[in-house]
């Protein structure tokens, strides 16, 4: 579904991704998580051409997405749904036109049917008497969860999350996460996940990549992830507090 | 046209003409980029009566004609109180001070309504347009917009165009009737001249020409301002402190550019 052929990026002077090769199945829930910094960022922006690689390819089924442009690249970017870091919602349209704007602006349905359509994503996402609400109305949380009805109104075939938690407390976090998991199950679309929240990761996860200094040194299923000998992977699953106990915990004084 | 651009990196360099060469250069690609994408808008005008478009052209139309009116109407007023003033003050050593009229009316219609208007709807209007728009790009908003196939320059840049090139004109006509009657007050208080005198000798000397090339100034004017400001906004990077930057680029660049541009149209028509 989603192929990276040696992709190799680099900003300034620094390497953020060093021939990367990956591929990503049909209907799987893909996590890439590594610290700050990493590139994970950057590599789902490579997939939706945000970002062009200065070598190698990303596929995107049979498209060529890092050599598309014009009209290809438009018909390659309606298959995704991309939810942003921070939502990036209009502030000037309320919830549902913000929803139902993908639809407004670019298909020839009537008004009528695009608002019963955004309304029926916001149910989806779970979120009732927001429609005419504008974004600074609403918590973080719900903005992200605007965000999400916005990127799955036109079906799409794959969803990107760009840190879909961060910011939010645990329990929307949670909350976030049973609805990636939802939307896999009701609607079967592939999803790539950026986030460097562990639990989030193992928890929605189908498979789990780490990237480190540009590269994924691990890409396993979340029970492999978890028993991995990689360096890279322990020290991420100690600083999770996964594998060992807190300093506090055992060093109480 | 891809609007969302990839971060730059230019390697240092100590030698001064490679730096001022190179600012040459990306002044020179700027511009070329905002020259495309206001021809971009322009082919995309064709839509701004569909569903899709109507009520953002409208919006902006809103905008940029009925909320610059307050402001319009205080500095057209007083731009032609100063030129009677001043004119009809010396033109009274030579007891010509009827003629005031002329000068006035000669003055706003060709020069000064459209430079006044401009500056006006630049420093208001336009370094607005480049906030909200560098605030969607720093918050990924247009970037949104283009993973979603819209095009930010049909969805932002078209209707902001359409609003300016009607708006700027019919401001420049408000602006050039405020300042004359501004005028004829100064000369009936200050100057002893009549309002029947004042307007019969505006009319009689002017000469539609002047119009004319002073309303085509204001739609240049318009494009520009909304070139630069779009331009500005799509470019912004670094967060706050880059809105701060492109706002006050695009008042800085469109009020160079209004002021070369507008020497050259003079230039033109009046050789």
């Amino acid at each position: 579904m989603i192929r990276f052929e040696h992709v190799s990026k680099q900003f300034g002077t620094k390497k953020v991704l060093d021939d990367l090769s990956f591929e990503i199945e049909k209907g799987e829930t893909f996590v890439i998580i590594g610290r700050s910094g990493m590139g994970k960022s950057v590599t789902i922006k490579h997939m939706v051409r945000l970002l062009t690689p200065d070598e190698g390819n990303v596929w995107i089924g049979d498209d060529l997405v890092s050599e598309a442009r014009g009209s290809e690249l438009s018909r390659i970017r309606l298959r995704f749904g991309l939810l942003f870091q921070g939502s990036a919602l209009l502030q000037w349209l309320t919830a549902g036109d913000n929803v139902g704007l993908p639809l407004h602006q670019g298909s020839d349905m009537p008004q009528e049917e695009v608002d019963r359509l955004a309304e029926e994503k916001l149910k989806l996402v779970e979120l009732t008497d927001v429609f005419h609400k504008h974004p600074s109305d609403l918590s973080g949380g719900m903005q992200k969860r605007v965000g999400l009805a916005r990127a799955i109104i036109t079906d799409p075939e794959i969803i990107l999350y760009d840190e879909p938690t961060s910011g939010l407390d645990p329990m929307t976090s949670r909350t976030i996460d049973a609805l990636i998991e939802s939307l896999r199950v009701k609607l079967g679309v592939t999803s790539v996940v950026v986030t460097h929240d562990l639990h989030s990761a193992l928890s929605i996860g189908t498979r789990i990549a780490l990237l480190e200094q540009g590269k994924m040194v691990e890409i396993s299923t979340p029970q492999e992830f978890i028993r991995s000998k990689h360096p890279a992977v322990r020290d991420f699953l100690d600083a999770n507090f996964i594998t060992k106990k807190p300093d506090w915990e055992t060093h109480p004084s | 046209m891809i609007i969302t651009r990839e971060p730059e990196f230019l390697p240092e360099t100590p030698n001064v003409f490679a730096r001022l060469g190179r600012a040459v250069l990306l002044s020179c690609r700027e511009s070329g980029r905002a020259l495309l994408m206001t021809g971009e808008a322009f082919l995309h005008m064709r839509t701004m009566f569909s569903k899709r478009s109507r009520f953002d052209v409208m919006y902006q139309l809103y905008i940029t004609g009925v909320k610059s009116l307050g402001v319009i109407t205080v500095v057209a007023l007083f731009t032609g109180m100063i030129l009677a003033l001043q004119t009809g003050l010396e033109l009274r050593r030579f007891s010509q001070q009827v003629n005031i009229g002329t000068a006035v009316c000669v003055s706003l219609t060709r020069e000064m309504g459209p430079f006044m208007t401009a500056l006006i709807v630049a420093a208001s209007v336009g370094s607005a347009i480049a906030a909200q728009l560098g605030t969607m790009t720093v918050s990924e908003e247009v970037s949104a917009l283009e993973i979603m196939s819209i095009s930010p320059v049909r969805f932002l840049v078209m209707p902001r165009l359409v609003a300016l090139v009607v708006m700027m004109p019919l401001l420049t006509v408000y602006t050039d009737i405020i300042g004359i009657i501004g005028g004829a007050i100064v000369g009936k208080t200050q100057l002893g001249v009549s309002f029947r005198a004042y307007f019969d000798n505006a009319v009689a000397f002017a000469h539609n020409k002047d119009l004319y090339v002073g309303l085509f100034k204001a739609m240049v004017f318009g494009v520009v301002i909304t070139a630069v400001s779009c331009h500005q906004g799509f470019c912004t990077k670094d967060g706050a402190v880059g809105v701060g930057r492109a706002t006050r680029k695009t008042v800085i660049v469109s009020f160079l550019t209004i002021l070369v541009l507008g020497y050259v149209i003079t230039r033109v028509f009046y050789k």
